[in-house]
């Protein structure tokens, strides 16, 4: 393949832009330099080559920022192998997206055919170098450690990761598993497997395990029942000790208690609480003889208050009277208080009235008024308002009238003469305006001429019947399209079936010939043979031993060496074997294989035959020879299509262009018509002229008309609001007239209305203050002369002097209260001594019956005993110590009838009889306490065993141990198929580089040291292969002889290393399976001129049987190369 | 008539799948088979059906847990008390339901096997046998009861039929004497994907396992609800399962771009999503540049905001190669050396020193047959990576 022009149509910055690549003079090397500055678009420009050969990447495109995704396009001219010069066209379409220069589509094997099925990344990684990607190399093959096989391969692939490849896949192996190594993930993984297999057989429960659970409980319970029983046992015979004790120490008791009683009187028991009611009679007969002495003594005492304490005769009266005064109220207030406050605020009131009156006074003087009542002349807060009101309403009045009148002149003046009414033209008007929409016809007629061009474009490629095969109708275009991808798929697959069955064939034809080779080699001898050859011995042995003949012992020694023979053989040919039966079993594999690759082709033609009946179909029906390829229906469908539609347009737009020539005419007869109605003569030609002009020139008049009309309604306007000014103004004055009429003022005008007004409000305000003062002092002088009234009453019962009972009211009024209450506190020292006898003279009587009731009580407790020569008190204690000692006895004996109870009667027989026994009771106590623990102990263990069986069944639910477990084994799973599939990488990888480095070491190696030499002399001589036990290593030699290995070299050294490695691989690639273009991106940017030139001089050799395309934005690199390379091709990069 | 049938709960045996080291789903998920019965026996109250039908291998003999027998009977317990009695007969797997060694399952439970084969529910009589040992060479279909007359009869077996993928030869039975034997309706189990076999008016039903527990599994996830009435027996499949596994291949051939490859991984795996499910995908990449480990790591991000989907296990592959392309010598050498006994040996020697340090459960990831695969993948492993990491 060759590059001869590279198409940058639309894409990133640049339009329609192209970059030449001229071919060399003959012999020369086919190199071309492409000098631009930074950012000129080089990598623009190798994108788009790319995707020219390889299509569009999906998704966002990097360089779709001038132009839209869809409208990129790049091209180029090609030169393929067996084809020749191709133009072709790329778009970023999904299908179809690579055309010739007509826009027809092309099969993209056109183009993967010259790529030798190379990928995008392939041929980027394999025919792209840029001086990065030179410098990373030339690190990276450090790390080969001068591997040859993996050095080639990164020449030949330009991948140079390969020695990090195995690295990090050996890595992931090892992490998961390495032998003798810890912490790797299977070595973890067991560990925590082993841990969750044990937790789970723990805590699972079993049928094993709820048996032997089952079993402890049940014996758990049989324990605590034996155990229980001999409590209860232990429990009997300590009940029975311990009532045989009671008994035996109670009987002695009793007889002790019978001896003391022969010391006491007879007599019955006393009743319960006996000596303590003797205590309380005699207590209570004391009491009551101190309670009657007490009596007496206060009846004497109360007798002395009731005569010191003597009734008041005038209290009821003054009492009456005194009542009648606190009654009386003057303005809802009593008269008591109101009278004295009256006494001190009389004259202060009387005061202020007087000066009110002499305020008003003076504001009369101020108005100008004499011998008026003032009541005449005092208006209300209202009226005043409204008078108020009325002056303000006249003064604005009056002022907007003078206004209004100012404006009826100014407009007067401003309004001058009216103009002359205009012309009515309407119907000129609208005759103009619609020959106007029909006049223009330019735009129809562009239409139709497009229309006709695009029809004959159309029509131009197809037959002469084209238009009879759309009205017969096209075949749908993804019919089409379907019919193309199945039978462009279906020669692939028809291809590839060809080769597969050829491969086949010769697969089973090479199988058989190793098993013809295994079957007739010498140790091909199976176990039968071994068998037939021991029978022919043996027979011949018989038939020798018979005749015991030359010829029989001939016959026996020919079958002897024959059978020794066949054993050796035999014995010798066990892998011979098999080999034979591996071959066998290859044989009969190829032949399946055979024969299944040919179904599958016969298969396949079968398919081609109906679909190339169905493309006939489909060829007729376009117009098409009947042989056409199916990749061809499309474009000629979509031909046939696009004339279709373009007779259609042309169709239309006659059509419309017919239709507006007539609509123009009659619009031209009805302007003629209007403008002779209205008298426009002249010329035909010109008369859309004059109408416009015409028609221009009423426009202005009938403005100015408009203008004068609008100002007369203006005038009109502002006169009416005048006189409405003046009329409102005149119905205010009379209004403040009337309101006004009555008032005695001298100055009756607006003016002096207008300063009145604030003296007559002031005299409003004082007429009403003096007016309320007034009625104040009256009524004080009332509430004084009522209570002296009230005085005299109360001095006339009281029998006092006239004299004296003229003074203070008040004085009076307040010795009356002071004798009624002296009266009142008398009273209530007599009535309360009065009650304090009549009680004293009843608890007298009271206690004198109580101590009468005692006295009998205290005969009646001791009926029947005796003592009585006894004090009550001393008698009744000796009783009670008696019953005392009579209760003691009974006690005791009910104490031991209590203890024998629910006791076993032969229990409680053997431990009575074994009484006295000072240490009984603690050996049954301990015997007891024994039998407890033991009881204990057993409940505690039947109660663990229960909760140990019930916990199995409600222990914590192990699914997550189980479910962790499953994920576990799960992520071992996968992670030991990914180790498997690390490891057999690298063992695959490491074998297919020793392979690599077997085939193409004799023919790389060569082109390798040349390159090296010449990129590094006279630093470097040479290039060797050194054979170790891990395999064959590429060192440098040099001058001298000496040899260094690889990673030994430094950076610069390693890089022209790796250059001169892709060289070679570029070499190789281009004897077999062909050239390519290699672009180089400013490779030589950090090499000096010496290493430029013999860089140079390489690309050179890549242009002797490929092509180089050199990318650069250095000026001397071109100067370099025009001298090292007289027929160097140089190329600017295009503007955009 | 309404039957709720369902087969081989499995209950204990938990969900395999790596996607349940996700926290999330793995707390969700580690009671899966019961939560899954829980809900079966929800759906046979709400249904309001005439019984629970259970086709053997309610246990799994892998986890011989006695609590998990308790749960059970808790369940059916729940089922009585609503009014649905259970028919049952016991798997391959149902030693915890031996009724000799752990007495009776409660009221309203039929356990059916040999000396009590044959129940009588309404208008249906159930007729059933159960697996005594844990491998059954012969057809249990001689031994089954005849048809009651006049009734609709009701087979539960436990069989692997004629022998099916995956599955050994358990108590075998020719599907076309099954459906001769004259009953209505055979509700089967052992197979865990579903499926139904029609013969006139004849239904035998596989209504597989409610919860699938790993990828292969992935067909079932769902119970039978049958309806047996005077016609043809009708049916319809309720899902149930809480977790579903799936798979979706994505072509990020023509994509170089991340945000592009994020962009198609999230659309592949959001159209995994199903409404009030969870699903365990299983990714399949096709790519020329992205190794297995990218992948995943793609693949994590891209889920990231899409719910109720997880990974179950991702591989990377390459496209198949045109084998007239000159562009890969090292993938054409590799295949190659595939073909030497050298190699093979060595191989080989690799995979058995892997295997042996391998738990024995998963031992056969690494058989000897699965070599050919391992290597297929291994090729495609070093072409990705080194294309993958290639220099600029």
């Amino acid at each position: 393949m060759r590059l001869n022009r590279l198409d940058l149509i639309r894409y990133g910055r640049f339009q329609d832009a192209e970059i030449v690549f001229p071919k060399p003079a003959s012999g020369a090397p086919d190199v071309t330099v492409i000098f631009g500055p930074n950012e000129a678009g080089k990598s623009t420009a190798f994108h788009g080559f790319l995707e020219l050969l390889f299509g569009f990447r999906s998704g966002t495109h990097p360089y779709a920022f001038r132009f839209e995704r869809s409208d990129l396009l790049v091209g180029a001219d090609l030169d393929l192998p067996g084809r020749g010069s191709l133009v072709l066209r790329r778009n970023s379409k999904r299908t179809q997206s690579l055309l010739d220069a007509d826009d027809r589509p092309v099969n993209d094997a056109v183009v993967a055919g010259a790529l030798h099925g190379l990928s995008r990344e392939a041929y980027e990684e394999r025919f792209s170098l840029n001086e990065a990607g030179l410098r990373e190399g030339g690190k990276r093959i450090a790390a080969a450690q001068g591997d040859l096989g993996q050095l080639l391969h990164a020449g030949l692939s330009g991948l140079t990761g390969m020695a990090e490849t195995l690295d990090a896949l050996s890595d992931r192996a090892d992490k998961f598993h390495k032998k003798r190594a810890r912490g790797t993930v299977v070595k973890l993984g067991n560990d925590r497997l082993k841990e969750i297999g044990r937790t789970l057989r723990d805590g699972r429960l079993t049928d094993e395990r709820e048996r032997s659970l089952r079993r402890d409980r049940d014996r758990a319970d049989a324990e605590f029942e034996t155990a229980d029983s001999a409590l209860r046992q232990s429990k009997q015979r300590q009940a029975a000790g311990q009532a045989a004790q009671v008994w035996y120490e109670r009987t002695q008791e009793m007889t002790q208690l019978e001896g003391a009683l022969t010391s006491f009187p007879e007599g019955p028991d006393l009743d319960p609480g006996a000596a303590a009611r003797v205590a309380g009679l005699v207590e209570k007969i004391a009491a009551q003889t101190a309670r009657i002495k007490d009596a007496e003594t206060e009846i004497a005492k109360q007798g002395q208050v009731v005569a010191e304490n003597a009734v008041d005769e005038l209290a009821q009266s003054l009492s009456s009277e005194l009542d009648r005064l606190d009654q009386m109220t003057i303005d809802d207030a009593p008269l008591m208080s109101r009278a004295t406050t009256a006494r001190t605020d009389l004259a202060r009131r009387s005061e202020a009235r007087d000066a009110l009156a002499r305020q008003i006074d003076t504001v009369l003087a101020k108005l100008g008024i004499s011998d008026v009542l003032v009541s005449a002349i005092a208006l209300t807060p209202a009226a005043l308002e409204e008078i108020d009101s009325a002056i303000q309403t006249c003064l604005q009045d009056d002022l907007s009238a003078k206004a209004a009148q100012d404006a009826v002149i100014v407009a007067q003046d401003q309004l001058g003469d009216a103009p002359d009414a205009p012309q009515d033209l309407s119907a000129l008007r609208a005759a103009f305006e619609a020959w106007k929409l029909v006049e223009n016809i330019t735009s129809l007629q562009v239409e139709h001429d497009t229309a006709a061009a695009r029809l004959v474009k159309a029509k131009a490629s197809l037959p002469g019947t084209w238009h009879a095969l759309i009205d017969a109708g096209l075949p749908a275009r993804e019919t089409l399209d379907d019919v193309a991808r199945e039978w462009s798929s279906l020669i692939a697959e028809l291809a590839s079936a060809r080769t597969d069955a050829s491969a086949r064939a010769v697969d089973l034809q090479s199988a058989q010939a190793d098993l013809a080779t295994l079957e007739a080699a010498p140790d091909a001898v199976d176990i039968a043979m071994t068998e037939k050859t021991r029978r022919q011995r043996d027979m011949a042995w018989q038939h020798h031993r018979n005749d015991l003949s030359a010829a029989t012992a001939a016959d026996f020694e020919a079958a002897m060496f024959d059978d020794d023979g066949t054993r050796a053989h035999y014995l010798t040919g066990a892998e011979m074997r098999q080999r034979l039966l591996a071959t066998q079993g290859q044989v009969r594999t190829a032949a399946a294989r055979a024969q299944t690759a040919n179904d599958h082709l016969n298969m396949l033609v079968a398919d081609q035959d109906r679909l190339t009946a169905r493309c006939s179909a489909l060829a007729g029906a376009l117009g098409l020879d009947p042989g056409t390829s199916p990749s061809a229906f499309g474009a000629r469908q979509q031909a046939l299509s696009h004339a279709g539609e373009a007779a259609a347009d042309l169709a239309n737009a006659q059509d419309a262009l017919k239709a507006r020539l007539a609509h123009q005419q009659a619009a031209r007869d009805v302007l003629q018509d209007a403008a002779d109605t209205v008298g426009l003569n002249g010329p035909a030609g010109n008369l859309a002229a004059r109408v416009q002009q015409v028609l221009t020139l009423e426009d202005t008049a009938r403005q100015s008309w408009g203008k004068w009309q609008d100002g007369q309604k203006t005038l009109d306007r502002l006169k009416r609001a005048s006189e409405d000014c003046r009329a409102a103004s005149d119905a205010a004055a009379g209004k403040l007239g009337q309101l006004t009429a009555a008032l005695p003022l001298g100055d009756r005008t607006l003016k002096g209305l207008a300063l009145a007004l604030p003296s007559l409000r002031s005299l409003q305000q004082l007429t009403k203050d003096y007016r309320d003062i007034s009625d104040r002092v009256a009524a004080l002088e009332q509430a004084i002369a009522t209570l002296s009234d009230a005085s005299a009453r109360l001095a006339r019962i009281m029998d006092i002097a006239e004299d004296e009972a003229a003074g203070d009211p008040i004085v009076i009024i307040d010795q009356t209260r002071a004798r009624l209450t002296a009266s009142g506190r008398a009273d209530e020292k007599r009535n309360e001594a009065e009650s304090g006898r009549d009680a004293a003279n009843r608890a007298k009587g009271i206690a004198e019956d109580t101590c009468r009731d005692g006295v009998d009580d205290l005969a009646r407790c001791f009926e029947g005993q005796g003592a009585a020569d006894l004090a009550p008190q001393d008698r009744v204690a000796k009783l009670v110590a008696r019953d005392g000692l009579r209760g003691e006895h009974g006690a005791a004996d009910r104490a031991r009838l209590r203890a024998r109870e629910g006791v076993d009667a032969a229990l409680f027989g053997e431990e009575l009889g074994r009484l006295p026994d000072a240490v009984r009771a603690g050996d049954l106590e301990q015997a007891l306490s024994d039998a407890q623990d033991a009881r204990d102990a057993a409940r505690d263990a039947q109660r663990d065993s229960a909760r140990i069986y019930r916990e199995a069944y409600e222990a914590a639910d192990l699914s997550d141990l189980a479910t962790e477990q499953a994920t576990l084994l799960e992520e071992l799973r996968s992670g030991a198929r990914q180790a498997a599939v690390a490891r057999l990488g690298v063992l695959a990888a490491r074998g297919a580089l020793r392979r690599l480095a077997q085939e193409r070491r004799s023919e790389m190696l060569r082109d390798v040291e040349n390159a090296f030499v010449t990129m590094t002399a006279p630093a470097w001589t040479g290039v060797d292969v050194w054979s170790h036990a891990e395999g064959d290593k590429l060192v440098g030699i040099q001058p001298g002889g000496n040899t260094v290995p690889i990673e030994h070299m430094s950076t610069g050294t390693m890089g022209q290393l790796y250059f001169a490695l892709r060289l070679a691989g570029y070499r190789s690639f281009s004897r077999d399976p062909g050239p390519l273009p290699m672009i180089l991106d400013d490779i030589m940017e950090t090499f000096d001129d010496t290493r430029a030139g013999a860089a140079l001089q390489l690309c050179a050799q890549i242009g002797e049987n490929g092509q180089a395309i050199l990318f650069t934005h250095h000026a001397h690199l071109v100067a370099l190369a025009q001298e090292i390379l007289p027929d160097v091709n140089i190329v600017q990069m295009p503007s955009r | 008539m309404r039957l709720l049938v369902s087969a081989d709960i499995h209950l204990g045996s938990p969900i395999r799948s790596v996607a349940l080291r996700n926290p999330d789903l793995g707390e969700k998920l580690k009671r899966a088979s019961r939560d899954t019965f829980a809900r079966v026996v929800d759906l046979a109250i709400a249904e309001r059906v005439d019984a629970l039908v259970l086709a053997g291998d309610i246990f799994d003999s892998h986890f011989p847990d006695l609590k998990t027998r308790a749960f059970l009977i808790a369940q059916l317990s729940r089922a009585s008390q609503a009014g649905v009695p259970t028919v049952l007969i016991r798997g391959n797997h149902d030693a915890l339901l031996d009724h000799r060694g752990h007495g009776d399952l409660g009221p309203n439970i039929h356990l059916l096997h040999k000396g009590a084969p044959t129940v009588e529910i309404g208008p249906a009589v159930f007729h059933g046998l159960s697996f005594d040992t844990a491998h059954v060479e012969k057809s249990f279909l001689p031994d089954y009861p005849l048809p009651a007359p006049g009734k609709r009869n009701v087979g539960l077996m436990h069989t692997s039929l004629d022998g099916a993928p995956g599955h050994d030869p358990y108590a075998p039975c020719a599907e076309r004497d099954l459906m001769a034997h004259g009953y209505d309706l055979w509700c089967l189990g052992h197979i865990h994907a579903p499926f139904e076999r029609t013969d006139g008016p004849v239904l035998a039903i596989m209504p597989g396992i409610p919860q699938p527990r790993h990828f292969g599994e992935r067909k079932g996830g769902s119970v039978v609800i049958v309806s047996l009435g005077e016609g043809p027996v009708g049916f319809e499949r309720r899902t149930v399962a809480t977790l579903g596994f799936s798979e979706c291949t994505v072509d990020l051939r023509a994509t170089s771009d991340q945000q592009d490859i994020l962009r198609s991984l999230r659309a592949a795996l959001g159209a995994a999503h199903v409404p009030g499910r969870d699903m365990a995908v299983r990714l399949h990449v096709i790519s020329d540049q992205l190794g297995t480990e990218t992948i995943t790591a793609y693949a994590s991000e891209a889920l990231e905001g899409i719910e109720g989907v997880f990974l179950d296990k991702v591989k990377a592959a390459p496209p198949p190669r045109d084998p007239s392309a000159k562009d890969d010598d090292l993938v054409r050498l590799m295949q190659a050396e595939l073909g030497e006994d050298g190699f093979r040996h060595a191989a080989l020697q690799q995979l058995e020193e892997l295997r042996l340090v391998l738990p024995p459960e998963i031992r056969d990831a690494l058989d000897e047959t699965e070599l050919e695969g391992l290597l297929a993948d291994a090729i495609a492993e070093v072409s990705l990576t080194i294309h993958g990491g290639a220099a600029p």
